[in-house]
């Protein structure tokens, strides 16, 4: 898969974060969900359950578009070029 | 009242910390890199809890459970909500690029890396004197934050000026003689106990309020407008949005967190990082907003900035004293684990980004100035904490949103070849001109269109980096090829290159 194929798709995915996080039309549930494990109001255990999602997004991330560096790409530390101030 | 046995695990902690800075300084090198950047040698756990443990502030325990007293459980969703994916997201937007030019090119703080892709001395002073400008009111944040809950632990017994030299002094204990390597050290050992001992407190609380059934139970009783969003002015739907790009988005730009994202060992360790991060911030801030909200039931009536002492009173009210102290070792852990990590990366500013501008220093002689700035900024902070010039929150919020609007510049700097240092110069001064005349005043307030300065400051930063690159000449092809050659390489290693084998360590 092309590598910006795959940057659209964390795009996406960032997107679709976002819109979870910010959806207003979903706060009508804090009164109408009963509350989880008897202690955590809708409010509440939403963002527990987005914290998982979290995790999920960022394994995606991860997987589609964070390659490691190849080897030998620091090899030659001695050359680096410092930064002139 | 602190019996002996609270001395006792006092005199423990404060010796393991004693212990790490003596034990740190004996295995450190002398050279600039060892000090500030522990050698570019962190592993996976050394970077995950140094970046927990920095990120987690005064504002945490107390700012976070004083929030929620007043607008109840949505202030969990509204402070760390967003901040949960994006924070780590961010390691990967930003940091991993900045590591790999790190790697190649022994950039170690910002104006180092954005002045290099730049190639623009004045772009590297912008960063410098921008970062130091924000982070000095975030380091007084978690002085007054955590002196302030030192005292009240304390029953009053440590004033709020004493608070603040015992907090600034254990801090520079180990940070002094071991550098990045004693913060780290005991990042992993007080990030630990944060959250061991912040669990405990929570099932204590929750035991000593009937369970955590019952105490939910009584809040839907007694308060149950804790339970809905809309009805918080605080957390209305236009300061919700806006607020995501506040907390969240800044935290990449803090120095001490990007300077310690430069310090990891191999991208494995980052990966792992950013992976488990977002369940860290939401167990901490889950904590502090369950007990901020029961506090609204179990001690109602408090106002203002005394809904800030929640987390202290309920301690104080419902627990035996030895919980007094793990609170009070809690809270220390707390605050110095933020304030050792600024105070740190302030000194590591000037040492390597404006020291050698005026005077020529060896590896060794900025080792020993970083160490002289330290005590300056330790006193600096201590002197602005005993004014306390606004609200914790407030100061918070205006240092977030320096931070933030930063942000554009760095992932453009990163990402697209076409940015060049005019456009980067431009976002940098213009936003932060906006955003001080919008938060004093200056600007009338429909000017924002309703929503939080930070917003509209940083839309700003993105179209004058464009519009001002657009219109100036694009940056030299040896310029790009420096920064962007080394992208594509490690980008696009499916021509022919191996990725390095990751080596797992701590």
């Amino acid at each position: 898969m092309n590598f910006k194929v795959r940057l659209a798709l964390v795009a996406l995915i960032v997107l679709v974060m976002f819109i979870l996080h910010n959806s207003f039309w979903l706060w009508d549930l804090d009164a109408r969900v009963p509350l989880l494990f008897g202690f955590m109001p809708f409010a509440f255990s939403f963002y527990a359950g987005y914290a998982v999602l979290a995790l999920v997004a960022m394994k995606i991330i991860i997987t589609l578009a964070w390659p490691d560096p190849p080897s030998g790409l620091f090899k030659a530390a001695g050359d680096r070029e410092p930064f002139k101030r | 009242m602190i019996t002996t046995v609270g001395i006792g695990i006092l005199a423990v902690y404060l010796s393991i910390l004693i212990g790490i800075g003596v034990y740190g300084a004996r295995v450190s090198l002398k050279t600039k890199e060892d000090y500030f950047l522990a050698g570019r040698g962190l592993g996976s756990i050394a970077v995950f809890m140094a970046l927990f443990a920095s990120n987690i502030t005064a504002f945490t325990i107390i700012g976070q459970a004083g929030f929620s007293y007043s607008v109840g459980y949505g202030a969990y969703g509204y402070v760390i909500g967003w901040s949960i994916f994006i924070t780590p997201f961010t390691f990967y937007l930003v940091g991993y690029r900045s590591w790999l030019l790190g790697q190649r090119y022994g950039y170690a703080t910002q104006p180092q890396v954005f002045g290099g892709i730049f190639n623009s001395k004045l772009v590297s002073l912008l960063f410098l004197i921008l970062l130091l400008y924000y982070t000095l009111p975030y380091l007084v944040v978690s002085v007054i934050g955590g002196s302030l809950a030192f005292t009240t632990i304390s029953d009053g017994a440590v004033p709020y000026w004493l608070s603040s030299i015992v907090i600034i002094t254990i801090s520079l204990i180990y940070t002094i003689p071991a550098g990045l390597r004693g913060t780290v050290w005991t990042d992993i050992f007080q990030g630990t106990l944060f959250l061991v001992v912040a669990g405990l407190l929570l099932a204590a609380v929750a035991q000593a309020l009937g369970g955590f059934t019952a105490i939910t139970e009584r809040i839907v009783q007694e308060n149950p407008a804790m339970l809905y969003r809309g009805l918080s002015e605080d957390i209305a739907p236009i300061n919700w949005f806006s607020f995501s790009f506040i907390n969240s988005i800044a935290v990449i730009v803090f120095p001490q967190m990007f300077t310690r994202i430069l310090a990891a060992r191999h991208s494995f360790n980052l990966k792992r990082v950013s992976l488990y991060y977002p369940l860290a911030m939401a167990g901490i801030f889950g904590i502090s907003t369950l007990l901020g909200v029961w506090g609204s039931v179990a001690i109602p009536g408090l106002a203002g900035k005394e809904a800030d002492n929640i987390v202290p009173l309920l301690i104080h009210r419902f627990l035996s004293p030895a919980w007094m102290v793990l609170g009070l070792v809690v809270i220390l852990a707390v605050v110095k684990s933020s304030i050792d990590s600024q105070l740190l990366s302030v000194s590591h500013l000037v040492t390597d980004d404006l020291l050698p501008r005026v005077k020529k220093v060896s590896s060794g002689q900025a080792v020993f100035w970083g160490r002289i700035l330290l005590v300056v900024f330790a006193i600096t902070a201590y002197y602005i904490a005993l004014v306390r010039p606004a609200a914790i929150l407030s100061i918070a919020a205006f240092a977030f949103s320096g931070f933030s609007i930063m942000l554009p510049v760095m992932v453009g700097a990163l990402y697209w070849p076409r940015a060049n240092k005019y456009g980067a110069c431009a976002a940098l001064i213009f936003p932060a001109v906006m955003l001080h005349l919008w938060y004093l005043e200056v600007l009338p307030k429909w000017t924002t269109f309703g929503f939080m300065p930070v917003f509209p400051a940083f839309v700003l930063s993105i179209i004058t980096l464009v519009a001002v690159s657009y219109a100036t000449a694009p940056p030299p092809a040896d310029q790009r090829e420096k920064t962007f050659g080394l992208f594509d390489r490690v980008f696009d290693y499916g021509k022919g290159e191996e990725p390095e084998r990751a080596r797992e360590t701590v």
